[in-house]
């Protein structure tokens, strides 16, 4: 594994109080957080950055941290000295989710393994072990992003998601349990809906119900439509003599193709509206057309003949409202 | 130690299903003073008299896990995270109408 160097993440020197410790935190946090980030990998540096600030404010974990020495470099081969105190680990952890393949995963608590290697999977603000009381607690929830194209939110899918979960053994050692979770995703579904599969995020620990999972649907942009809740855009290209003449044309829609029906006089980005021909639910959404005049080229003598003899023969004068 | 287990049918929570104001302090990590005041600010519209016996439609469920871990992470109070949830509403819609505009601008074989 890799080394980090937590103090060169947030841009510190070995000797910072922590009162710049927390200011620095505060600075790079705001700057990538992926809720209002528009960094490159946002996601992936606040983690860094959370990572960083969860050993550098606790000054036990600091501490340790400062005893593995100033000569390592981020991104140094790793390996944990084989003295190392072992009293990080064994705390509990938590629970991780990812979509093998093709999804992007969402943890906001996933740190690296080289924190894992030195002060177990424990994340942010305790694990399963909180508080005190004997009174059975319900498992925690776990939630992740699940990436899906618009096609699939149209028509439904199955995707699989991998879950990893802390489950304790009769030891009272921790083990980290797979599970993978094939998900049927209804047709329908919009972006950014939750979507809950009840029962299955992580297992409580003291006889309770266990948690729920959550996903968030991320439909990937698409080629040709803009979602907008159900309803779906394209960005249409029509000819000169269509958007004049107007008439029927065939259009794409998620559900195949149709034929619409152009009105004369139709003008680059006027919206024509196709009802139900968007993401299906109770009422479907719409699809709309937006036009786009595309002029053709004069490129040949007769397209150039063409062009002169409109020139000549409209009466037309695209700036008529510029003047006084 | 890995695990397979069978298909299982995601429940879509949708506009027209209700959450009890208790779980979502469960799976948003909220308390429920926190909800209270985010609604008194508009962020979420609840239902019911009595706020322990709220219901909040799903639909919330991202705003409030939005508003979570903005406090969390960044130390943003309630009245601030109210307005950047209202900013991140304006600035998703404006960038939905710039993408579409853009389609409109650019050349036809760029589509």
């Amino acid at each position: 594994m890799e080394f980090r160097d937590y103090y060169q993440l947030l841009g510190l020197s070995r000797t910072a109080t922590d009162d710049e410790i927390r200011k620095a935190y505060r600075k790079a946090a705001r700057k990538y957080h992926p809720d209002v980030s528009k960094e490159a990998n946002a996601e992936e540096k606040f983690k860094q950055v959370q990572e960083a600030y969860e050993v550098l404010k606790d000054r036990e974990k600091r501490a340790a941290y400062d005893q593995l020495g100033a000569s390592w470099r981020e991104g140094q081969q790793f390996r944990p000295p084989p003295d190392w105190d072992s009293t990080f680990h064994a705390r509990g952890g938590r629970g991780r989710a990812r979509q093998p393949g093709a999804g992007v995963e969402i943890d906001e608590e996933q740190f690296s393994d080289f924190f894992s290697s030195l002060f177990g999977d424990r994340g942010m603000g305790g694990g399963p072990f909180r508080g005190g009381t004997r009174r059975p607690r319900a498992g925690r929830d776990q939630r992740a992003r699940l990436q899906i194209d618009l096609e699939e939110a149209f028509r439904g899918a199955t995707q699989t998601v991998e879950l990893q979960q802390p489950e304790i053994r009769p030891d009272g050692t921790i083990e980290t349990r797979t599970k993978q979770v094939r998900v049927t995703i209804p047709a329908g579904v919009t972006d950014g809906q939750q979507l809950r599969l009840s029962g299955q995020g992580e297992a409580s620990q003291s006889g309770g119900r266990p948690g729920d999972l959550y996903l968030e649907v991320a439909i990937r942009p698409h080629r040709l439509y803009q979602v907008n809740g159900r309803d779906v855009t394209l960005t249409l290209p029509i000819a000169p003599w269509e958007a004049a003449l107007g008439g029927s044309i065939t259009v794409p829609t998620l559900g195949g193709s149709v034929d619409m029906r152009i009105p004369a006089g139709a003008q680059s980005g006027q919206r024509l509206r196709l009802r139900g021909r968007g993401l299906p639910g109770n009422p479907p959404g719409d699809q709309y057309a937006q036009l786009k005049v595309v002029v053709p080229p004069a490129s040949t003598p007769q397209a150039r003949s063409l062009y002169e003899q409109m020139q000549r023969e409209l009466p037309f004068d695209p700036r008529a409202e510029l003047k006084g | 130690m890995r695990d397979t287990i069978d298909t299982l049918e995601a429940q879509p929570l949708g506009d027209d299903h209700w959450i009890a104001v208790a779980d979502f302090c469960r799976v948003c990590r909220l308390e429920l003073a926190t909800i209270v005041e985010l609604a008194e600010l508009g962020v979420v519209s609840p239902s019911g008299s009595m706020p322990a016996e709220w219901r909040l439609p799903a639909t919330a469920l991202s705003r409030l896990h939005v508003a979570s871990r903005l406090m969390r992470d960044l130390g943003v109070n309630v009245s601030g995270v109210a307005l950047a949830l209202e900013l991140l509403d304006v600035q998703r819609d404006l960038e939905r109408r710039l993408r579409v505009l853009e389609r409109l601008t650019t050349r036809g074989d760029d589509l």
